[in-house]
């Protein structure tokens, strides 16, 4: 056997050793590697299980091999050089730089070949696990958890879907077939106007009304819906105090001073300046029922008053409403004397029951119409129940008074009452025709002013009533007073309710009594109410939220005050940004007279 | 030893070496008791053909260690005190006049030799002379020669000069500038004994006189080793470490640490990283070992550098040692490479 000599046995040996250590170094880099890979791809699994893409996870697994071999390649470019590993060999064998200086070539022939000898026979001598780098660290743990996490995203279940968001309030759509309450403020379109301009302003809330309808059965967003709603509640009572506005509020306030003046005008005064035409006209039939004929006149002749004053300051409209007035006075007037000459006339022919006799005392004191409306009913049943000898005798006394009052000079209409009445009992068909006649008068004739007024209330109960079946919130009800109605600020007529009408909850319960609202509903009148004072009312704050009704558009803020403005008007000046009903809220809650008139003083510009 | 007609092999030579450096710590360690690593520098130095600057307070057996050392070496010894009146013709020597026997001026000048032409030349307290003087010595160490009245005389080889340093008294010294102080291969710090060794020095001095040392090396055997050391061979990752070691001790250096930067003026030059591998040379000499590790310039780094660096002054403000400073120096560096240092570390 040949004996290499030192430098090819010294170069054998290294290249041995040099190969086993490279080899482990590279197992090392790609271990590193792939560990990197596992958690990147771990990573990535968990990204990939969070979107719900589960399918795509094992896929991720590739990245262990792509790191496998990035750290293989990585190992590979950072290659030790001979030198280096025989630096390593040195420091892990610890022969003192022997393996680094016999690669290097270091010194002369005679001490290198002694260093190669040497070297090789350590490179011989020495078991090469001693210089075995560790190709496994604590750091590799991370390419088995990495595998085993991606494994577990494989399997587990699927990761909780986020929670919808939310709709907005109010976002949700609404489809309605049939909305109740719109046709009402429809309606507004066939209304008598005292002008062009109100007819136009009416005509466009009905056509409001009808294209919120249609898009309400084709279906739109609720707060749109409800937004649509509420902005025609305010129109429709912006409406309602259009005596109030700029153009009329002069005329109004003088009107209201003319028939302040006389005594028996005082109230149609007060609901004249309140913008009420519903009560103004009422007080005007009230006067007319009067039986005595001075006071008659002397509300006659203080309408003449107003609807000049009105005249004077330009308040067209409002003095058209007088002199609609002063002509419908004369005809209630009428009406009621025809119902006091038959009550004469009965009562002379066998008297009267005791119930008529009283209605009829009331009728002439006090010209309610509802006492009015009885009379004339309770009269009419008399007429029906008489005999043909009784109804002879009744021609006979009528046409005597008729005779009568020729003398006296009654009023031209009066006498041809008379005499119809008479010829009407002769026949049945004239009987017939009395008994309507009885019925009308038992419904006298309102104005146009009044029955605008009523049907613009209709209207914007109407859409109140229409936000409710939107679901609009309600206002709560007051613990002691559930279904308690408001009691009407005065007596209602016909189909027009007072503003803050008696709406009782059905149910019952503690209520306040509902007031004489004739036309509304009455609600229930058991219970009591605790007395609200004046001195505890704090403007609206203190109002009791209508029943059943949504809240009404409310002041944000402080309205600048001005000079000359005053605050019982809405919609306009100063006041504009209130909500409509905001004045009338105080005015119909249960406010003592005095306070009433106490800030009306105040606010008297 | 080998007869110079058979010329012993490098390998044999190596062997030797290691035997003879054996031989001579035992022969020392007869006289001196402890400081082994005292004696280890100085041969260091011997072999590198340097010179040692021994630092140490008085007592501590610096002088009896040159002594002894001599009589192992079979060199010839010579001492010189070094007092602030000393003349530079006391080192060298001067010409004087021959005489016959007459007392009559034979017209000849004979150069009467001063201390300095001995091989192994202690300067006591080196640091009391003045600087002219210090100067004389200083030459001859550069030069191995001197010059006197315009005679080159070359001094006997091995020359191989110890000076000896008093930290403590330093009135009335001359304190030797760093120039000079780059001089010496070695600054050896001579520790306080330990008191087992202190004990062990009381037996030996206090009674009979000990007998001398025996000789190891012949004056041709020193002068051979000396030129064996030469021929160890360094490898280059070794001389970068060296390099990188010496390139560390300068504030100016970039990667130099924060020790170095703080407390260091001026760091050692080139003759540092010479003397820092031909002392690791002597390191591997002395072990037999025909290559120079590491840790053999880790081992000189402290002796080699100490005295070659020039503290600031907030160095010495702080009270920062050398020796403190170089140590920094020494864990800042590494030897490896990073990455093979962490694999050797990581097993």
């Amino acid at each position: 056997m040949t004996e290499l000599a030192p430098s090819s046995s010294f170069r054998e040996a290294f290249r041995r050793w040099a190969r086993r250590v490279r080899a482990r170094v590279l197992l090392r880099a790609a271990l590193g590697g792939a560990a990197a890979g596992a958690g990147v791809g771990a990573l990535a699994a968990g990204a990939l299980w969070w979107a719900h893409e589960q399918a795509l996870i094992p896929w991720t697994s590739l990245l262990t091999g792509v790191g496998a071999l990035g750290g293989l390649a990585w190992a590979q470019r950072r290659r030790w050089s001979d030198l280096d590993l025989a630096l390593y060999l040195d420091g892990r064998l610890e022969s003192r730089e022997l393996v680094a200086t016999a690669v290097a070539g270091a010194g002369e022939d005679e001490v290198r070949a002694v260093v190669l000898q040497r070297a090789a026979e350590l490179l011989h001598r020495e078991d090469p696990r001693r210089a075995r780098p560790r190709v496994v660290s604590r750091w590799h743990a991370a390419l088995w958890l990495g595998l085993a996490a991606s494994a577990g995203l494989v399997l587990a279940p699927p990761a909780p879907r986020p929670a919808a968001p939310e709709v907005a309030p109010g976002a949700e759509r609404v489809q309605l077939g049939q909305v109740e309450g719109l046709d009402r403020i429809e309606a507004l379109a066939r209304l008598p106007t005292s002008d062009r301009a109100q007819a136009k302003r009416l005509a466009e809330l009905a056509d409001r009304a009808q294209r919120l309808r249609e898009q309400l059965r084709q279906g739109m967003e609720k707060r749109e819906a409800l937004a649509q709603l509420a902005k025609l509640r305010d129109d429709v009572s912006a409406e309602q105090l259009a005596l109030g506005d700029r153009a009329n509020r002069a005329g109004t306030d003088a009107a209201a001073e003319a028939l302040s003046r006389h005594t028996g005008t005082q109230r149609a005064a007060k609901a004249l300046g309140d913008g009420d035409l519903i009560e103004f006209d009422r007080e005007m039939q009230r006067l007319a029922n009067q039986a005595e004929q001075s006071a008659r006149q002397a509300a006659k002749e203080a309408l003449e008053q107003a609807e000049r004053a009105a005249k004077a300051r330009g308040a067209e409209a409002l003095s058209q409403e007088l002199g609609e007035q002063r002509r419908l006075f004369a005809e209630r007037e009428q009406q009621a004397e025809a119902l006091r000459e038959l009550a004469e006339a009965l009562r002379s022919q066998g008297g009267l029951r005791p119930e008529q006799e009283e209605l009829l005392r009331e009728f002439g004191e006090q010209g309610s119409p509802e006492t009015q409306r009885q009379l004339t009913e309770s009269l009419g049943d008399a007429l029906l129940e008489l005999s043909e000898a009784e109804r002879r005798q009744l021609l006979e006394n009528l046409r005597r008074r008729a005779a009568q009052t020729e003398g006296n000079a009654p009023a031209p209409g009066t006498r041809r009452q008379l005499e119809d009445l008479a010829r009407q009992l002769a026949t049945e068909p004239g009987r017939e025709a009395l008994r309507e006649q009885l019925r009308q008068l038992a419904q006298p004739p309102a104005s146009e002013g009044a029955e605008r007024e009523g049907a613009l209330g209709e209207a914007e109960r109407g859409g109140a009533e229409a936000q409710r079946q939107l679901g609009m919130p309600l206002p709560s009800e007051g613990p002691s007073t559930p279904g308690a109605g408001q009691p009407g600020a005065s007596p209602g007529k016909g189909g027009a309710a007072p503003k803050a009408g008696a709406q009782g909850d059905p149910n019952g319960g503690k209520g306040q009594p509902g007031g004489p609202g004739g036309g509304g509903e009455h609600g229930a009148h058991e219970g009591t109410t605790e007395r609200v004072t004046g001195e505890e009312l704090r403007a609206k704050a203190s109002a009791r939220p209508l029943p059943g009704l949504p809240f009404q558009g409310a002041g944000v803020g402080r309205a600048p005050a001005r000079p000359g403005e005053t605050a019982n008007q809405v919609g306009v000046e100063a006041l504009g940004s209130l909500g409509a009903a905001e004045l009338g809220g105080v005015e119909g809650s249960e406010l003592p007279q005095e306070y009433r008139e106490q800030v009306g003083r105040y606010f008297q510009p | 030893m080998t007869p110079p007609d058979d010329p012993p092999s490098f390998e044999r030579q190596l062997e030797l070496a290691a035997h003879a450096a054996h031989a001579l710590r035992q022969a020392v360690g007869e006289v001196i008791v402890g400081q082994a690593e005292v004696v280890d520098q100085v041969l260091w130095g011997l072999m590198a053909g340097g010179h040692v600057l021994l630092e140490g307070a008085p007592g501590l057996g610096k002088t009896l260690l040159v002594r002894t050392l001599a009589e192992c070496l079979e060199l010839r010894f010579s001492r010189i005190q070094f007092t602030p009146d000393l003349m530079p013709s006391d080192i060298t020597g001067t010409n004087v006049l021959v005489m016959d026997a007459t007392g009559r001026s034979t017209g000849h000048f004979e150069l009467h030799r001063g201390p300095i032409f001995g091989q192994i030349v202690l300067a006591d307290e080196i640091n009391r002379a003045t600087p002219k003087t210090q100067s004389a010595l200083l030459e001859a160490m550069a030069e191995h020669a001197v010059t006197i009245a315009g005679t080159r005389n070359v001094l006997e080889e091995p020359f191989f000069v110890l000076a000896t340093e008093n930290p403590i008294e330093m009135e009335g010294t001359y304190p030797l500038p760093e120039a000079q102080l780059d001089r010496f291969l070695l600054k050896v710090v001579v520790p306080s004994p330990s008191e087992a060794e202190l004990t062990q020095i009381l037996a030996r001095t206090t009674g009979r006189p000990v007998a001398a040392p025996p000789r190891v090396l012949s004056h041709a055997q020193v002068l051979a080793l000396r030129a064996l050391c030469r021929d160890i061979a360094v490898a280059e990752p070794v001389l970068a470490y060296a390099a990188r070691l010496v390139g560390n001790t300068s504030p100016e250096h970039p990667g130099a640490p924060e020790l170095v930067r703080r407390g260091l003026r001026f760091g050692a030059g080139v003759r540092g990283a010479q003397s820092l591998v031909l002392a690791a040379k002597a390191v591997a000499l002395l072990e037999g070992r025909a290559q120079v590790a590491f840790s053999d310039v880790q081992r000189v780094s402290l002796p080699v550098l100490r005295h070659r660096l020039q503290r600031s002054f907030e160095g010495e403000a702080e009270g920062l040692g050398t020796d403190q400073i170089l140590s920094a120096v020494l864990e800042h560096v590494p030897a490896r490479p990073e990455a093979i240092l962490r694999t050797v570390q990581s097993g």
